[in-house]
């Protein structure tokens, strides 16, 4: 079978309960197969990302355990063979013990590594509170509702701990956090089909969304998130102005 | 596969061999970076403190002018190939990351929003659009009530924007029809997926719109710095070279004029003599030793939080609220743009991260109008944002999170961004002070036991209105060119303001050249001095008032002890050179 077949054959409609090596629509398509064209510093930052474990060094064991319980249902990645996944929490931790800052802190909150340690305590005592449990033995739809409660400011339990900081910017930072080190990863830029590092190679083709000669075309699926869960949903999210607590991250102008 | 398997592909793209003291600066360009010329004995002629976007100018041209002058950078001076890469994470360090204290009813995001640290400072990562100011904005206040006139007009900074397009130099159309009608020396670079959007949309709309720039990045190789190659990784650095930032643009040229950078040293304050003039300043080496160099001159280039921050922090007798701060306006008036991002989806693919994400622009809404109920106005330009910028956006706009936020990531190709740049009024409660713990204020020092910055922002009215008008109109916009569904992110984008020149001693920290008012050999010269700032990107214009102030001390030889007002010779013979002169505007 030809590649080409082989990419048309992909199944129109995908099961997330069937790990991949790698969800998306763009089959076949891998940036870090385009290493050699890359400059050597950024081929050297890019391939760290890929190869190792990486130690967690800033959170203690229980609050690891109840991290990593929050982290993948922040950025779920059921949809990835284990081998494939990424390491969410790793990435995070190494900022926090780091201490790398994005360069200014609000007035109304703590230090960063203050308020990881404030939430997984909070965490953790909204598990305890609401379902007499640890945060990681909680089922997925009950810790997405323990979520949801945070991202929505309104958290039923652990009240003491939240009015410490304040909970949006903190779900701000957990979810831009989970961003900075999903989407540095060059799995997930296969994923979403962004062509990734290009010095000294440079772009050619930049109308009408054309991929380069070494790019892939899309090739779209449908696809359902677990019936257990409750953030492919709507509500899940809210109408996005009400969430907007305060202004947007990066530089972009 | 390792990293020797691989066939080098070019040489020169390669890892550059451990040369010492030899910097690469884009992709062609190498220099020697002389070891120290002057001793903290000597007394210098100008300390620069900031080698950013005003900073890397003054020193070029006051090193061409043959003074003796060295420039403070708190960060490192970058190797290009070594130090910086084709990677929105690994591009962290180019930002002023250290703590800073935002606060207010709006709080600014700072460090990757609104900074630089390293030789080139901001220019480095800015995204290089680089509109003129209008005749307008130099008169707010006398045409609308609401803010401050400039103690300077378009006519004085004129020249200098026609010199410093050349000498970055600036690609855009033959025609730009808004402010003062001009052209540019470069011609305009092809369109990008976001750029075709905005064209898209206003075609539609009625609204004129000029695509391909105005923005300081290469059409065409010039001199030793090559062409765009339409990576898209404009704000991770350039890499190419291709990007004008001040590191390759001025400083390399300042170095063979006998100028010399000091970098990771921090200045730590500004010093007096007893006749209340300064006689140099106090500063950090890399390895945290305290160092005192005499100048007879200093000006101050650390941008709107630095430099605010660097005069509070010196404040001695006589001078117990700050240095130059007799008016009590130090700090005052700081402004952030509204830099909100409008985000469409579409049916076909965009793939907005080709090409450099400022490439296409509107003014057409710049102007006060009588017909809406704000003062003063915005642009409408392309953002085109990499997948971890944009999934924070997704989250901001749209509350993502979980599955959502994957499925809205699996769309990215799909998405098209256009940023309004609005335009938010000086207002004295817009202010910097110091963390030093007094009147409720937080108490925070950085690595050398200086007071960090705190910042307080928020919202006036007109504020409020200006980027609902503008919020809505670019949804429009977004809307008529096709898109099936439309976000927005609330965002701010530059800092000017809080060192604001004036007419006179009482209204502000500095004279039309930088001069403090209090202190006459004392200097203020970056985006801080600005009263307002229009709805453009400010790094042109800080570069353009630079040269000017350059061209002011070069007139004044005394200036020391004579305050002049007299508008100087626009001096291009001091331009880089192969610069001036070359690539002439169809209208100049």
């Amino acid at each position: 079978m030809s590649k080409r077949d082989q990419l048309v054959s992909n199944p129109p409609v995908a099961e997330v309960s069937k790990p991949r090596v790698q969800p998306g629509y763009y089959p076949g398509f891998s940036t870090m197969a385009q290493e050699r064209f890359w400059d050597a510093a950024t081929r050297r930052v890019v391939r760290q990302r890929v190869n190792g474990d990486k130690p967690i060094r800033f959170f203690t064991p229980d609050e690891e355990r109840t991290m990593r319980s929050v982290v993948d249902r922040i950025i779920p990645q059921d949809d990835r063979v284990k081998a494939r996944q990424v390491d969410l929490l790793a990435g995070i931790d190494e900022r926090l013990f780091e201490r790398r800052l994005e360069g200014y802190r609000y007035a109304d909150m703590p230090p960063d590594q203050d308020a990881y340690r404030l939430a997984a305590k909070a965490f953790e005592q909204m598990a305890r509170e609401e379902h007499g449990l640890s945060f990681h033995q909680l089922g997925t739809l009950d810790r997405e509702r323990l979520l949801k409660s945070v991202h929505d400011a309104e958290p039923k339990s652990a009240k003491g701990i939240w009015k410490l900081l304040n909970i949006e910017r903190f779900w701000t930072m957990l979810v831009s956090d989970c961003c900075g080190v999903y989407y540095a990863h060059p799995w997930v830029w296969d994923e979403i089909g962004f062509g990734g590092p290009a010095y000294p190679r440079g772009y050619m083709r930049l109308e009408e969304g054309e991929p380069e000669p070494w790019e892939v075309q899309e090739l779209r699926y449908e696809w359902a998130a677990p019936p257990d869960t409750l953030t492919d949903r709507e509500e899940a999210h809210g109408t996005g102005q009400e969430h907007q607590t305060h202004p947007g991250q990066g530089g972009t102008h | 596969m390792s990293t020797e398997d691989l066939l080098p592909l070019g040489g020169r793209f390669e890892e550059p061999d451990d040369a010492p003291g030899e910097k690469r600066l884009g992709a062609m360009q190498t220099i020697q970076i002389p070891r120290r010329r002057f001793r903290d004995t000597d007394v210098l002629d100008f300390a620069i403190v900031g080698v950013g976007s005003a900073g890397g100018v003054l020193l070029q041209r006051l090193a061409r002018a043959g003074f003796r002058v060295v420039g403070f950078e708190a960060g490192p001076f970058w190797d290009t190939e070594r130090d910086w890469v084709s990677d929105e994470a690994g591009s962290h360090k180019l930002y002023w990351n250290d703590l800073r204290i935002t606060g207010g009813e709006h709080p600014l995001a700072l460090g990757a929003n609104n900074s630089g640290k390293g030789v080139g400072g901001g220019s480095v990562h800015w995204a290089a659009f680089t509109p003129r100011f209008h005749p307008s904005d130099f008169e707010v206040y006398t045409r609308d009530g609401v803010g401050a006139d400039w103690p300077l007009t378009y006519e004085d900074i004129e020249p200098y924007y026609g010199l410093l397009e050349r000498e970055m130099p600036v690609a855009g159309p033959a025609w730009f029809p808004w402010g003062k009608p001009h052209g540019y020396p470069y011609g305009p670079h092809p369109l990008g997926g976001v750029g075709d959007t905005l064209v898209k949309g206003c075609t539609k709309l009625g609204i004129p719109v000029c695509a391909g720039g105005p923005v300081a990045i290469l059409s065409a190789s010039h001199g030793d710095r090559p062409h765009c190659i339409y990576r898209g990784f404009c704000i991770q650095a350039c890499k190419v070279g291709a990007k004008a930032s001040t590191l390759v643009t001025h400083v390399p040229d300042a170095l063979k004029c006998g100028a010399e950078i000091r970098d990771c040293c921090m200045v730590s304050r500004v010093s007096l003599d007893r006749y209340g003039l300064t006689d140099g300043v106090h500063y950090f080496d890399a390895q945290g030793r305290e160092h005192f160099q005499r100048a007879r001159t200093v000006i101050v280039c650390g941008y709107a939080l630095e430099t605010p921050r660097l005069l509070l922090n010196s404040a001695c007798p006589g001078h117990e609220q700050g240095l130059a701060n007799s008016s009590g306006t130090l700090g005052k008036y700081l402004m952030a743009q509204a830099g909100n991002v409008i985000l469409g989806r579409f049916e076909e693919l965009v793939r907005m991260y080709k090409a450099p994400p400022a490439h296409a622009l509107t003014e057409e809404f710049y102007e006060t109008d009588p017909k809406r109920d704000f003062a003063r106005g915005f642009a409408v330009q392309t953002v085109a944002p990499l997948p971890i910028a944009f999934a924070r956006q997704m989250m901001a706009a749209k509350g993502l999170w979980g599955w959502g936020l994957r499925r809205a990531m699996m769309d990215y190709n799909h998405w098209s961004t256009l940023g309004v740049l609005g335009e938010i009024l000086p207002w004295e409660d817009n202010r910097i002070e110091i963390a030093d713990g007094h009147d409720g204020r937080h108490n925070a020092q950085d690595r050398f036991g200086l007071p960090v910055a705190q910042v307080t922002f928020r919202l006036h009215d007109n504020d409020k209105r200006l980027i609902e008008f503008g919020k809505a109109k670019v949804m429009e916009i977004m809307s008529a060119a096709g898109a099936l569904e439309v976000a927005q992110e609330s965002r701010y984008a530059h800092l000017v303001g809080g060192c604001r020149m004036s007419l006179t001693p009482e209204t502000g920290v500095c004279d039309k050249f930088g001069r403090t008012w209090d202190v006459p050999n004392l200097f203020v010269m970056d985006g801080s001095v600005m009263p307002t700032q229009g709805s453009a990107n400010p790094g042109l214009t800080i570069q353009a008032l630079a040269a000017r102030t350059a061209d002011h001390l070069i007139s004044c030889p005394d200036h020391v002890t004579k305050r002049s007002f007299d508008e100087p010779p626009c001096r291009k013979e001091l331009s880089p050179p192969g610069t001036f002169g070359r690539g002439v505007p169809h209208v100049a």
